[in-house]
């Protein structure tokens, strides 16, 4: 007996033998929840891709080719890296949220060393699921513009999912709110520069300029964190906003007034949700503001999971009917006039019989216009003023988030597209440019995709590509889908603008 | 597949209860020492998880190690074998498409992971003692144990960063059909063939990112060793 114990002996040393190896781990996870921390250390890297293979990934698609053609090869390999943070919620609530981290790599010498970052807020997207660092989604295409036109030439680039979007516990998205979305934007700021020494290229680092952009949401959003960062005494290089709403207050007025922008139907729940949240006062029941049939269960609609095709047949949200055709009757007779559905045949897409707003609702909302105007809707004033006391609780939040409340100390660049039916160039870009009229010579820059190019100017290359775009679009589907996709036709020309805007700093 | 441990005990149980019968005349323990040389039939579903696509498999790679085993003399025909062997290093290659984005994942490899992996078998041996060759076969429980597990460079590249690797512990059962040669002054060459059940799930962590598949690793394992008996 005595025997076998010992031969039992040997296999227990060998177990002991075994006991002291260890395993590999995985990225530390942060355990504080502090604005701007990274929560996984190094971050977790979706894709590397070298030049060639990016650009062999682009040309195997016609979006991608057209991609490559205005952003030109890729002179760098991209690493996408998914970058996980904490940020706040507009009630300050800690939450957290991804985003990602797009490091150039690369023998080129523009692909490592100290590298210029680009901060990008991404455009309204109703897919709750975005993952803007997926670039093995194909169908993530702002995720391979940003990459394409500035990864790929050597700019590190960080962009945020937004709270209420991929991972995060929020459970809205706080959708054009000019003090959380700048928090957010700086918050992945920080997390991806905490993450870039440990990432597989960490021989490329900060340089310590920063530049700030965006499209349509995030173009409001690059604004507000320009804004942001200036007023935190932050370094910012420069920043180029694109089709933002950025002088919310005229622009609410005009689609309440009866310029009904493409994309209503969508943007008004996320406005409602996400001002509901911060300010608590814009509705008591959301029968105050839609229509019953689709009142229940719009403030937790979007962003979702579920296709918004799926939601307009599924009847969760008219396609277009922001407002009823039923003109509204105030007793003003010059308000009822303007009230009636516009000739403009894009804004009377937003009327119909099965609309989304109220009569009451709307008509409570322009008679606060009315009695506080905006400076710049309907009729422009000398230095297009806020209204001075608006009382209605939207038009309180959208003068609350209006971006007519600061003045940029570096140069910005405003792109856009003139007849753009989404986002008003002439009453964002516009106002903000008449705000504006006193900045110092070359500080701001207006760009008009649409415009006649001028000789002499750097961006006449873009006019023209846009414009002959158009015509093509128009020439092979028609001017309904011209219109339907102008918005996003605008932003690949206006994103080249912003990279050539920013190589001068 | 699991093999329940009071099944295993009855296995013990009747070991002893047949090693009542052994002569008092012939040594009944044997240490043996040799070399396993461990062929893989592994065979993996493919991994599954975020971000990976379709047709990323798994390979090992065969390995020599050490063999020691204690043999516990019941009968004329009857042993009992514990083999314990120096834990090898297994090296996990992947299967699949040349390159994941621009990192090489083909023939890379991406794991290591080392096994403590006794096996306890129960050998019926033909003959009887008076014959220097004789042939056996075993059949018995297998148990492994991973550690030591780690993700490669090569790995991490191709997981997208730092990784921990998962293997759970299996059990399951071993057969073995070998021949011994008795030798003068106690000595004895073996030369066996085993296999063995060997199946664990891997879990690939990386920042939070789970990817999984499950192996049979299917070890093969040819012994040749030499022993020495002691005892009366």
């Amino acid at each position: 007996m005595s025997r076998i114990r010992g031969s039992f002996c040997i296999a227990v040393a060998i177990a002991a033998l075994a006991a002291c190896g260890s395993n590999s781990t995985t990225s530390s996870v942060a355990t504080g929840t502090a604005r701007g921390t990274l929560i996984e250390n190094p971050p977790f890297r979706i894709a590397s891709l070298n030049a060639a293979a990016f650009e062999a990934q682009l040309d195997a698609s016609p979006v991608g080719q057209s991609l490559l053609a205005l952003a030109g090869a890729p002179a760098c390999g991209v690493d996408f890296y998914y970058v996980k943070y904490w940020t706040v919620g507009a009630a300050a609530e800690s939450a957290t949220a991804s985003g990602a981290l797009m490091v150039p790599t690369g023998a080129a010498p523009q692909c490592s060393g100290p590298r210029p970052i680009v901060l990008y807020a991404h455009g309204t997207n109703t897919d709750k699921a975005l993952n803007i660092a997926d670039v093995t989604n194909s169908s993530n295409t702002e995720g391979q513009l940003i990459a394409a036109m500035f990864a790929a030439h050597g700019y590190i680039v960080v962009a945020p999912n937004y709270a209420g979007y991929d991972i995060s516990s929020l459970s809205y998205h706080p959708f054009l709110n000019g003090d959380q979305q700048s928090k957010d934007m700086m918050d992945a700021l920080a997390a991806a520069r905490s993450a870039l020494p440990n990432t597989f290229a960490a021989a490329t680092s900060d340089s310590g300029k920063l530049f700030i952009t965006g499209y349509s949401e995030g173009g409001y959003v690059a604004m507000a964190t320009h804004k942001a960062l200036q007023a935190a005494g932050a370094t910012v290089t420069a920043s180029a906003p694109m089709s933002g709403p950025y002088a919310l207050e005229a622009f609410g007025d005009a689609v309440f007034y009866g310029s009904v922008n493409i994309g209503s139907t969508e943007f008004t729940p996320l406005i409602t949700t996400s001002y509901q949240k911060a300010y608590g006062n814009i509705y008591a029941q959301l029968t105050d503001i839609y229509e019953p049939t689709y009142a229940p269960g719009i403030d937790t609609l979007l962003p979702s999971t579920t296709p918004i095709d799926t939601l307009f047949e599924d009847g969760k949200l008219p396609e277009t009917a922001l407002f009823s055709s039923t003109t509204p009757v105030t007793g003003n007779v010059a308000l009822d006039a303007a009230l009636a559905i516009p000739a403009n045949p894009i804004f009377a897409l937003g009327f119909g019989a099965s609309n989304l707003v109220t009569n009451d609702y709307r008509v409570q909302y322009v008679l606060d216009a009315v009695a506080h105007p905006d400076g710049a809707v309907p009729l422009p004033q000398a230095g297009v003023p806020l209204a001075a006391a608006p009382q209605q609780s939207l038009r309180v939040a959208f003068k609350l988030n209006d971006m007519r409340s600061w003045s940029p100390h570096v140069p910005v660049l405003l792109c856009g597209g003139g007849q753009d039916p989404t986002v008003f160039f002439s009453v964002n870009a516009g106002t903000m440019q008449a705000y504006w009229s006193t900045l110092h010579q070359g500080l701001l820059t207006i760009l008009d995709v649409n415009a006649a190019p001028t000789a002499g100017d750097p961006f006449a290359a873009l006019q023209v590509g846009f414009q002959e775009t158009e015509a093509q679009i128009i020439a092979s589907e028609g001017q309904v889908a011209a219109v339907e996709s102008y918005h996003s036709t605008v932003a690949p020309f206006c994103t080249a603008a912003a990279r050539g805007f920013f190589s001068q700093f | 597949m699991k093999i329940p441990m009071k099944t295993i005990a009855a296995a013990a149980l009747f070991a002893l209860a047949v090693s009542v019968a052994h002569a008092d005349d012939v040594p009944e323990n044997t240490i043996r020492v040799g070399m396993y040389y461990i062929q893989y039939h592994s065979t993996a579903d493919d991994i599954s998880g975020p971000y990976v696509p379709n047709g990323l498999n798994l390979h090992v790679n065969a390995i020599e190690t050490l063999y020691l085993a204690y043999v516990r003399r019941l009968s004329e025909h009857f042993d009992l074998e514990l083999a314990a062997g120096a834990p090898p290093t297994t090296k996990t290659e992947g299967r699949g498409p040349a390159t994941l984005g621009s990192v090489p994942y083909n023939g890379q490899v991406i794991s290591t992971a080392k096994w403590f992996a006794p096996t306890l078998l129960l050998n019926y041996k033909f003959l009887d003692d008076s014959y220097a060759l004789r042939p056996y076969i075993g059949i018995g429980v297998n148990y492994a144990n991973f550690y030591d597990r780690r993700s490669t460079a090569a790995g991490n590249a191709v997981s997208g960063g730092p990784t921990s690797i998962s293997l759970p512990v299996s059990v399951g059962v071993a057969g073995t059909v070998g021949v011994s040669y008795r030798l003068p002054e106690r000595w004895s060459l073996y030369l066996s063939y085993s296999m063995s059940e060997v199946k664990s799930k891997l879990t690939a962590d990386t920042a939070g990112v789970i990817r999984t598949t499950q192996i049979s690793f299917g070890p093969r394992a040819l012994v040749i060793a030499a022993g020495y008996s002691f005892g009366k």
